[in-house]
């Protein structure tokens, strides 16, 4: 009978309830969006490093994070390749690289490029880089021709067919330099990967770097993001004896961590004023609720009601209208976030250009996780919960001849 | 008679006219140490088993502080009130809270019932804060609406009731715990003529037909004319005290 008083009191003012439980609704799905929006945007941060910059794990020299130079390269053939699938049967790819920047050069521009040489068929296991192509085809492995970034082939003036002259300097100071046709132009997003680089095929960069045999580095992608530690953790105990050092990502890129986390702090702080916000909503309702009834708590205090009986009614008033809202959030979040996930903004204009500046997407993905429901879900609800302490309050201390001649 | 049934008789004669209340020296003094307001002055009184009383009196003459005090919601500044032998004054309120449930049935002006509930529940409602068998409950909530005349209104709320009738309620949730008494404050103050005499009678049929003691605070002459006892209240004081 206590729940079933409970249920009708808050159905006793529809339009409040109603309006209570929408404010709610509304927290929730703001505060679902704000965070589906910053996790998203911080995935895609991450995954545009990892799967075209470091990849998740990497295998390199143990010279190699001090001094990354090519003269600190490793010894590579397929075979390696098989024992590291061996070592973890969670690693899903394992990607071969030589890395290292170069003077660029058409017929008439030159810039400097980071020039990689990679395994096209794990390379695109990784980023998918073959879908990413936008005029010609890619190469095929030691064909002499290369894939180029298309803001690159705008700024030298080149195009598809060109000629790309690369000059550098090679493994142990040799001259590095070769001649090759543009067999395809690729676009990324970002603009920092698509103004620089030049892919080619590992034994073309052998060749051009004089390192036959040799790699830089070994990208290392987990089945699963979870996996990633525990497997980089496996490679240390299986390679120990080699010389070799193993990078999670976030050892290798500190300085996105710290951004990340300057960004989630920015938003926490903006999300602690909507909570705010939020709360004395919610507290106006629940004030106006308290004050309305005191003479009614009055009454069943005198009638012989305990206190505590009529604070737990309360209380459960409370958590029937969180619940609804939260509820009814989750319900219009997910459609929401589901919209906004295969939809996401595009940004145009000034905001383009400023993010294109900055080295970002000019795109606001939004990511779904179910901790970002339970998270933001359980911080309204504890919110609504603490507001309940004021008629717990307030039935505790009322005076019970004065809230009944209220 | 033995000497034996000679005290068997005294005690039953004492314990027959021994007040289910009493109050002595009852005084309470609102804002005693800004503009003191003298709501109760050395107020002595005993109320028996049985009785149909009516407190008269012009506003702020101390009725409805004197019913505030027997029924525990109000304490006395000096004084004491006693319950079936039992001083109430100085309780501590959670068994205060729980003496009043079991013992004190209480009517207001405004009827005061829960509005999400129906007649029905409303009655069950303080059984179930007693902790009565849900069967018991049952059967009880509906006899005594039967008895106040509302046999076809169970499942009616208060907003579907009419004064009278939910004053009715409000009675037979009084009853429901099984009190001592009935504290009634001005409970005809807001009906019709005829919702007043209806509740008037139905009340005068309980307190003759089943014994339930009821006192009353009023200034309404119709519920005085039906009173067997009538205590006439000024400035917080007894000016008489009348049994018909």
């Amino acid at each position: 009978m206590y729940l079933k008083l409970a249920w009708r009191n808050i159905w006793r003012n529809k339009r409040r309830t109603l309006i209570t439980v929408s404010s709610i609704m509304f927290a929730v799905v703001c505060a679902l969006f704000i965070e589906s929006l910053e996790r998203g945007g911080h995935n895609q941060m991450i995954n545009n490093m990892t799967n075209f910059h470091t990849g998740h794990i990497q295998i390199q020299d143990e010279r190699y994070e001090e001094e990354p130079s090519l003269d600190n390269s490793i010894e590579y053939d397929s075979s390696f390749s098989e024992r590291i699938l061996e070592i973890d049967d969670r690693i899903y790819n394992v990607v071969p690289r030589i890395e290292s920047f170069m003077l660029a050069a058409g017929e008439e521009q030159s810039r400097p490029a980071m020039v990689l040489g990679i395994d096209p068929e794990a390379e695109n296991r990784l980023n998918e880089l073959k879908n990413r192509i936008v005029a010609g085809r890619f190469f095929e492995p030691g064909d002499g021709s290369v894939v180029m970034g298309e803001g690159l082939a705008s700024r030298l003036n080149v195009a598809v067919g060109d000629s790309l002259v690369l000059l550098g300097q090679g493994r142990f100071g040799m001259t590095a330099s070769g001649i090759y046709e543009i067999s395809g132009l690729f676009r990324h997003p970002l603009r920092e990967f698509n103004n620089q680089i030049v892919y080619l095929s590992i034994p073309d960069a052998q060749w051009l770097f004089s390192m036959e045999g040799m790699i830089t580095n070994i990208l290392i992608t987990p089945d699963q993001l979870k996996y990633n530690d525990p497997i980089a953790e496996n490679l240390e105990r299986a390679l120990s004896d080699e010389n070799l050092n193993i990078l999670t990502w976030n050892e290798m890129i500190p300085e996105l961590i710290d951004a990340i986390e300057f960004d989630r702090m920015s938003t926490r702080v903006f999300m602690g004023i909507l909570y705010v916000v939020i709360g004395f909503g919610i507290f106006g309702t629940i004030l106006m609720m308290t004050l309305e009834r005191l003479r009614e708590f009055g009454i069943l205090l005198s009638v012989g009601m305990y206190r505590w009986k009529l604070a737990v009614i309360v209380f459960i008033e409370t958590f029937f209208i969180s619940i609804l809202g939260i509820i009814s959030g989750f319900a219009l979040g997910l459609v929401v976030l589901s919209y906004f996930y295969f939809n996401p903004i595009q940004l145009t204009g000034d905001m383009l250009e400023m993010l294109e500046e900055m080295g970002f997407e000019p795109t606001l993905p939004m990511a779904i996780a179910p901790d970002i429901f339970m998270w933001q879900g359980s911080v309204i609800f504890v919110m609504s919960i603490i507001i309940c302490l004021y008629p717990t309050v307030k039935i505790a201390t009322m005076d019970i001849l004065e809230a009944s001649r209220s | 008679m033995s000497e034996s049934d000679v005290i068997d008789y005294e005690i039953e004669n004492n314990e027959a006219k021994m007040g289910i209340i009493s109050t002595k020296n009852l005084s309470k003094i609102y804002n005693p140490d800004t503009i003191p307001v003298h709501a109760l002055r050395n107020v002595n009184l005993d109320f028996e088993v049985g009785e149909f009383t009516t407190v008269k009196g012009p506003s702020g003459s101390g009725k409805t502080t004197l019913l505030n005090m027997i029924g525990g919601l109000d304490k006395p500044t000096e004084g004491s009130v006693e319950i079936d032998g039992i001083q109430i004054t100085g309780m501590k309120e959670s068994k205060l809270i729980d003496f009043r449930l079991q013992n004190i049935g209480f009517v207001f002006q405004s009827y005061n019932l829960i509005p999400v509930f129906t007649a029905y529940e409303n009655v069950s409602f303080i059984m179930l804060l007693q902790k009565r068998p849900k069967k018991e409950m049952e059967m009880r909530a509906k006899e005594l609406l039967e008895a106040v005349g509302l046999k076809d209104k169970y499942h009616s709320r208060p907003k579907e009731l009419s004064g009278g009738e939910q004053q009715r309620v409000a009675v037979a949730r009084a009853l429901a715990s099984q009190p001592k008494f009935i504290l009634a404050d001005e409970p005809t103050a807001n009906l019709d003529t005829k919702s007043a005499m209806n509740l008037l009678d139905m009340m005068e049929k309980m307190n003759r037909e089943e014994n339930v003691t009821f006192i009353f605070s009023s200034h309404d002459q119709r519920v005085i004319d039906r009173a067997k006892r009538v205590i006439t209240m000024v400035d917080g004081a007894i000016e008489s005290d009348e049994t018909r």
